[in-house]
């Protein structure tokens, strides 16, 4: 007898492979370590400027005070609850930029390999789902991994500036990474789906970004007329991002259903387009 | 021999256009299969279709009695896609042994494999190399490498040796034909005297349609195919069609001559043919048991 047409232990392991792959792609090669090296100045710029000025300034009762008000106003209330300045300055920054980070980073999935051929290689040796998941999880991973790093080294700042670093500190940066890891899923399911949709990364982009703005712009418009579409706008990736900045500690944890559910919803569209597509 | 590629009414359009129309042909294994066709015949595209990087619009194919592009034909099923290129990124040695890993091999073994594959085509120095140091010719022959990874039942090269040159071109066809034993290639060429040397069955693709399938007849009785240096044509023509057991030659070509002939009369005609050319003191190039697989697939498309 033939083997199955489909085997779960050898879609799991080949999506496994397929996933260290793309960690060996930013790890192990020149182009890898490039990207690494930009990652570490734009984090260094971040993290010497924004975050060390900024939470310099917190570090002043008047001007906690301050931003306290200001920050409640605009229901961010519980921002200033967090227990380290640099951690809050980097809260903020790291919810605002790194999706649109990620909308480019994670552009080149699969759209660049079928272009040259190489995806023609793959597919003679594995399924398409493998190449589609491994390819966002390793993408996905290396989010983590990355987010890792930033954490660490803001930490790193914060040990600097008082010599020491409690426990709710550290917690707060693991409730931040696992935070920030799901806030990206969605984004880099959006980013798994356009890549199969074009031909490069930069139409990959372009597509996010121009069907992003259209897709808004369009239920904008259609509200005019029907207020309810607006609510369409709450389903749209990173709309729960002012939800969190709201929210502090472990109940930020009940905005993840949304980005989880998106992230399912991207990748079922992505399977569906890659299957369809020839290569 | 067993069945290893069975299509049934395989069609496929782009757009309006209909590159292949209703096509039914099934592939034994064993000897080498040529698909020949002049450009834009949808070789490539019936190709694409088995290897599963296009679905057909209509109709049916098996490969091993499964669907182009199952999982259960990864590491029996292997191809050279025709313009297909690694990663510019990673050696080539670090995508042959990721392919071998993806096939089910573990990791020493698909370092072994890739080694192995690497020195068939002569480039086992070049494993840390990436593709863009390569020549084309040398990226070609990396590409039949990977296709080579593991134990593949059926090779399939689309255009192996095209935009070669001569030299690279041997290489390829030594490497093929040294393989034959070991697996079924399956070989789109429009190179129809490359494919002669090699292939044992033909599939003949012309606007999209099955022409024709069938043997090659090498060595086969009662044609001899003769190519001489320069000489009087009709003079030729007269001398040979009053050999014994001739029935009839034909001047297909300048200087290229078919000569069909009764075996039972004429056994030893080639014999007799090379004492005439003496006699008459004609220079020849070539002389060949068989029609040549140009005349064969030409005097049946000819009628």
């Amino acid at each position: 007898m033939f083997a199955t047409a489909f085997s779960f232990p050898r879609f799991c392991r080949n999506t496994w492979l397929i996933t260290r792959f793309e960690l060996f792609r930013l790890f192990g090669s020149p182009r890898g370590w490039f990207a690494l090296a930009a990652f570490a100045v734009i984090w260094f710029l971040i993290l010497r400027y924004p975050i060390f000025e900024a939470s310099a300034a917190l570090q002043q009762a008047d001007t906690q005070a301050m931003l306290s008000r200001v920050f409640g106003m605009i229901g961010m209330y519980k921002l200033m609850a967090w227990p380290l300045p640099e951690l809050i300055v980097y809260w903020l920054i790291s919810l605002v930029l790194l999706p649109f980070a990620v909308v480019v980073t994670s552009a080149d999935q699969t759209s660049s390999d079928r272009s040259r051929g190489t995806l023609r290689f793959l597919t003679l040796r594995t399924s398409r789902d493998s190449i589609f998941f491994g390819r966002f999880l390793g993408q996905w991973l290396v989010q983590g991994l990355l987010i890792i790093i930033s954490l660490v080294a803001t930490l790193g700042m914060a040990v600097w500036r008082q010599h020491s670093l409690s426990l709710a500190a550290l917690e707060a940066a693991l409730i931040m990474g696992l935070n920030l890891f799901i806030v990206l899923a969605p984004f880099t399911a959006l980013m798994a789906l356009c890549s199969v949709l074009v031909r490069s990364s930069k139409l990959a982009v372009c597509l996010a970004i121009v069907g992003g703005g259209v897709l808004i712009g369009l239920i904008s418009w259609a509200g005019w007329y029907f207020p309810d579409v607006l609510r369409l706008l709450q389903y749209m990736p990173g709309a729960q991002v002012p939800a969190l900045l709201s929210n502090q500690g472990w109940s930020t944890f009940k905005e993840v259903t949304l980005p989880l559910a998106q992230t399912v919803v991207l990748l079922a569209l992505g399977r569906i387009a890659l299957q369809g597509k020839s290569l | 021999m067993s069945t290893i590629i069975q299509a049934q009414q395989l069609s496929k359009s782009f757009g309006r256009h209909q590159v292949l129309h209703s096509l039914n042909f099934s592939i034994e294994a064993g000897e080498p299969i040529a698909l020949i066709g002049p450009n834009g015949a949808g070789k490539t595209t019936l190709f694409s279709i088995l290897c599963g990087f296009l679905k057909q619009d209509h109709g049916n194919i098996e490969i091993f009695g499964q669907k182009p592009g199952s999982e259960g034909l990864s590491g029996r099923v292997s191809a050279l896609p025709q313009d297909a290129m690694l990663d510019p990124n990673f050696s080539i040695g670090t995508q042959l042994t990721f392919y071998g890993q993806l096939q089910g091999m573990n990791k020493a073994t698909a370092v072994a494999e890739t080694r192995r594959v690497l020195a068939l085509v002569d480039l086992a120095d070049y494993i840390s190399q990436k593709a863009t140091v390569l020549s084309h010719g040398m990226r070609k022959r990396v590409a039949i490498a990977q296709a080579l990874l593991g134990q593949p039942e059926l090779v399939m090269l689309d255009e192996p040796t095209a935009g070669l040159d001569p030299v690279n071109a041997l290489q390829v066809r030594q490497i093929i034909a040294n393989l034959t034993s070991e697996a079924t290639f399956m070989i789109s060429s429009h190179n129809i005297f490359e494919l002669e040397r090699l292939c044992g069955t033909v599939l003949y693709l012309e606007h999209g349609k099955l022409v024709q399938q069938r043997s090659v007849q090498q060595g086969a009785i009662g044609y001899l195919s003769l190519q001489l240096e320069n000489a009087d044509a009709a003079l030729v023509l007269n001398v040979l069609r009053q050999l014994p057991g001739v029935n009839s030659v034909e001047n297909a070509q300048k200087n290229e001559f078919a000569i069909h002939y009764d075996r039972e009369l004429a056994p030893d005609l080639d014999i007799s043919l090379i004492g005439v050319l003496r006699a008459q003191g004609w220079q020849y190039r070539s002389l060949t048991q068989g029609r040549t697989l140009e005349q064969q697939l030409f005097a049946v498309a000819n009628g």
